[in-house]
C-alpha cells in the first residue's frame, strides 16, 4: 500500500478558536502526511496557522478558547485525536517531541539543565537517577555542548541562545521520539547559530532516524534542509510538492510570489518583487480563495471570489489548492 | 566559536543559582542583615522556652509567675522593666511572651500558606468553572470585615475538638493559642491565594510551561513542580511580611479576650496594661509594645530587602 513508510498523517485537521469577536478558523481542511526519516516543511508567514497545525498535532492547543473541531492525526497507526489525555502524554516527548522559537524561554529558569533533562528521561524511561544524569550528559555531548558534566549543574539563564537551543534539542530527543516537531527552531538565533542547529538537526536525523517537521517562515532554510514542503496560507495547504520541484515550478501564485520576493545573487539593484496587500485576519477571511484580493491572476475571477479551491493532485506528487491550476499545468 | 571559547577559558564564573545569587546580595544589604539578627534572636528566645518546658529546665528567666518584688515597682536595676500588678517581672512576661506570639504567627502563617497557595496555583492554571469557584470563595471571605470574620472564626472553634485518633494524633482540644493560629490562618489566605493566581495566570502562559507539557508533564506536575517554584519568591517574601500582621492579630484577638488566658502574650500584657496606664505604670505597656514593634520593623525590612534580592527583574545579569 501506498501508507508504508508513512509515520504521521494528518488528515482534514481543522482547529478553531472561540473567541469573544468570533470564531477564529486558525487551520482548516489541513492535510499533509510524514514519511519516515524524512523532514516535512511547513512554510507559511505568522499567523497563517503553522504553529496552531503543530500544537494540534501534540493536542497542545490551549482548551478553551481553542478546539480541533474536525480531522484525524493518524500517527503510527492510531488516531491521536481521539486518546485521553493520560494516553496522549505518554506520546509527548516519548514518540513525538518539539522544541519551540524561543529558546530563551523554553527552558524553565529555575531548575539546572540537568534537572530538566532528567526529568524529560525520568517521565517516560523507567531508569535510575544515575542513570539518568550519565545519559543526560551524554546527550549533552551528543548535541554539541563542551564540557557537558559541567553545563550539565547550570541554570538557564548562563547559557547563550544557541545553548539553550541545543539544550531544548537533547531535551526532545533524549526519548529517541519518531518525530520531531521544529516550531521555528532557529528563528531567534544568529544566522551561524542556525546554520550550526540545523547542521545538528540533520545530524541527529540521520543518527536516530526521526521524521522531522520542520515550522519556518524562512524559504532558504526549506530549500536546503526539507524533503517535501507544504505552504500555507490562511489556514490552509495552499500547495504540497517535494522541495526540489516547488523551488523549480511553484504552482500556486501565493508560492509563485513568495519565491519572486527573495533577494537573489546577482540581481542587485533592482527592486524585489512583493505581494501587494495584507495577510488577511483570521476573524474576516474573504469568501472564495483566501489568496484572490491579492492574486495576480485570479482577482477578478468570479469563481475565485466565490469558491473557494480545494486541494487537489495536478500532477504526480503535487498537490495544489487553485482554480488555475490547471492552467498552469497546461503551459 | 562559542563552545571552543569556553572549552579554552578555563576562569569562568562558578555557576550560580537563582537563591544563591539571592542570598549573596542580600548579604550586602546591612540592614537586611542585621535585621535577620533581630528575628533569630527572637526565634532562638522562642526555641529555647519551648526546649526549656519540654525538659522542665528551671531557669529563673523563663519563671514569669514568679513574685520578684513589689507591685507596681518601676523600671531600676534590681527589675530592668519593672514589675507588674502581682508583683511579676515585666521583662520575664514579655520574652516569655514571644513563645505566644512567635507560635501563634508561624502556625497562622503555615495554615494560611498552605491553603492559599495550592488553591491560588489551581485557580491561575485550570481557569475556568474551578477559577471561579476559589476566586468566589475568597472574594466572599474577604468582603466580611476582618475582625469580625477572625472573631466569629475564634468563637465558633473556641472548646470544640478535632478528633485526630484515626490518624493515631489523640484529640486536640481548641483552646488558647490553637483556636487562635487556626482563626488567624484559616480566614487569611485570602491575600496569598489572590497573589499566587495572578502570578501564575503570568507563567503558564510562558513558553517553558509548554515546553514541559510537550515532554510529558501531567497538569499537577506542572503546577507544583513547575509553576510554584517559579513563584515561590512571592510565597517567602509574603510569609516574611504576613508573619508581622499575624502578631499583631494574636495582639488584638488577646486584647479582645480570645487569646491565650492563663499565660503571657504581648496582646494579654497589653490588655492588662490598658488599665494601669491611666495610673501612670507605663513600662509594662511599653515593654510589650517594643517587643512587637522591633520583631515587626525587622521583619518588614527583611521581607522588603527578599524581595528585592529575589525579584527577576531587578537582577543584574
Amino acid at each position: 500500500m501506498d501508507d508504508d513508510g508513512i509515520l504521521l498523517s494528518v488528515k482534514n485537521l481543522s482547529t478553531h478558536f472561540f473567541t469573544e469577536d468570533g470564531i477564529a478558523k486558525a487551520v482548516q481542511d489541513v492535510s499533509f502526511s510524514i514519511k519516515k526519516s524524512k523532514t516535512f516543511a511547513l512554510v507559511g508567514e505568522s499567523g497563517c496557522g503553522k504553529s496552531v497545525t503543530a500544537l494540534s498535532i501534540m493536542r497542545l492547543v490551549p482548551e478553551p478558547p481553542g478546539k480541533i473541531v474536525a480531522g484525524k492525526i493518524i500517527f503510527e497507526g492510531r488516531d491521536l485525536s481521539v486518546l485521553s489525555e493520560k494516553q496522549m502524554r505518554s506520546v509527548r516527548g516519548n514518540k513525538i517531541a518539539m522544541i519551540f522559537q524561543e529558546p530563551m524561554t523554553s527552558l524553565n529558569p529555575v531548575y539546572t539543565v540537568g534537572n530538566q533533562i532528567v526529568e524529560a528521561i525520568k517521565l517516560h524511561q523507567k531508569k535510575s537517577t544515575s542513570q539518568a544524569w550519565a545519559d543526560a550528559v551524554g546527550m549533552l555531548r551528543k548535541v554539541g555542548i563542551a564540557d557537558p558534566e559541567r553545563r550539565i549543574n547550570e541554570y538557564p539563564h548562563q547559557l547563550s541562545g544557541g545553548m539553550r537551543q541545543r539544550v531544548m534539542l537533547a531535551m526532545a530527543v533524549s526519548c529517541e521520539p519518531a518525530l520531531l516537531i521544529a516550531d521555528e527552531p532557529t528563528t531567534a538565533l544568529d544566522v551561524t547559530i542556525q546554520a550550526q542547529i540545523l547542521d545538528l538537526l540533520d545530524e541527529l536525523q540521520k543518527q536516530n532516524g526521526m521524521s522531522i517537521l520542520l515550522i519556518t517562515h524562512d524559504l532558504g532554510i526549506v530549500a536546503e534542509r526539507a524533503d517535501s514542503v507544504a505552504v500555507m496560507y490562511a489556514s490552509r495547504i495552499v500547495e504540497v510538492a517535494d522541495s526540489q520541484s516547488l523551488f523549480a515550478e511553484p504552482l500556486h501564485p501565493y508560492t509563485q510570489g513568495l519565491l519572486k520576493s527573495l533577494p537573489r545573487l546577482g540581481f542587485s539593484g533592482r527592486r524585489l518583487q512583493t505581494i501587494s496587500g495584507n495577510v488577511p485576519e483570521p476573524l474576516r477571511f474573504p469568501a472564495g480563495c483566501k489568496f484572490h484580493p491579492r492574486c495576480p491572476v485570479g482577482c477578478n475571477d468570479k469563481r475565485c471570489q466565490t469558491v473557494e479551491p480545494k486541494l487537489r493532485n495536478v500532477k504526480g506528487g503535487r498537490y495544489v489548492a487553485c482554480w488555475y491550476a490547471k492552467e498552469y499545468e497546461e503551459k | 566559536m562559542n563552545e571552543q571559547d569556553v572549552k579554552h577559558n578555563k576562569e569562568l564564573p562558578k555557576g550560580r543559582s537563582l537563591w544563591g545569587d539571592g542570598l549573596r546580595r542580600l548579604r550586602k544589604h546591612k540592614l537586611a542583615m542585621v535585621s535577620l539578627g533581630i528575628i533569630a534572636v527572637y526565634l532562638l528566645l522562642t526555641g529555647f522556652i519551648y526546649i526549656a518546658e519540654l525538659f522542665d529546665c528551671q531557669f529563673e528567666l523563663i519563671k514569669w509567675d514568679a513574685k520578684v518584688g513589689s507591685e507596681y515597682e518601676p523600671p531600676g536595676a534590681e527589675n530592668v522593666f519593672g514589675t507588674d500588678f502581682l508583683g511579676r517581672s515585666v521583662l520575664r512576661k514579655t520574652l516569655y511572651g514571644a513563645k505566644v506570639s512567635i507560635t501563634v504567627a508561624f502556625w497562622a502563617s503555615v495554615i494560611s500558606l498552605v491553603i492559599g497557595v495550592p488553591l491560588g496555583a489551581i485557580a491561575g492554571y485550570f481557569r475556568g468553572v474551578i477559577d471561579e469557584i476559589i476566586v468566589w470563595l475568597y472574594t466572599t471571605l474577604s468582603s466580611i470585615p476582618y475582625i469580625l470574620l477572625i472573631l466569629a472564626f475564634a468563637l465558633v472553634l473556641k472548646g470544640k475538638t478535632i478528633n485526630l485518633e484515626w490518624a493515631g494524633l489523640g484529640t486536640i482540644e481548641l483552646a488558647g493559642i490553637t483556636t487562635v493560629y487556626l482563626a488567624i490562618g484559616l480566614t487569611s489566605w485570602v491575600g496569598i491565594c489572590r497573589l499566587i493566581r495572578g502570578e501564575v495566570v503570568k507563567h503558564k502562559e510562558r513558553d517553558y510551561i509548554l515546553a514541559a507539557k510537550s515532554y510529558g508533564c501531567s497538569n499537577s506536575r506542572i503546577i507544583f513542580k513547575h509553576l510554584i517554584p517559579n513563584v515561590f519568591h512571592l510565597v517567602i517574601i509574603s510569609f516574611s511580611l504576613r508573619f508581622v500582621s499575624f502578631i499583631q492579630a494574636e495582639v488584638i484577638l488577646s486584647f479582645l479576650g480570645l487569646g491565650e488566658k492563663n499565660r503571657p502574650s504581648w496582646g494579654a500584657m497589653i490588655d492588662a496594661a490598658r488599665l494601669d496606664l491611666p495610673k501612670g505604670y507605663w513600662w509594662e505597656m511599653t515593654a510589650a509594645t517594643a517587643a512587637i514593634f522591633f520583631i515587626s520593623l525587622a521583619l518588614n525590612i527583611f521581607g522588603d530587602a527578599l524581595r528585592d534580592a529575589l525579584d527577576p527583574k531587578l537582577r543584574v545579569q
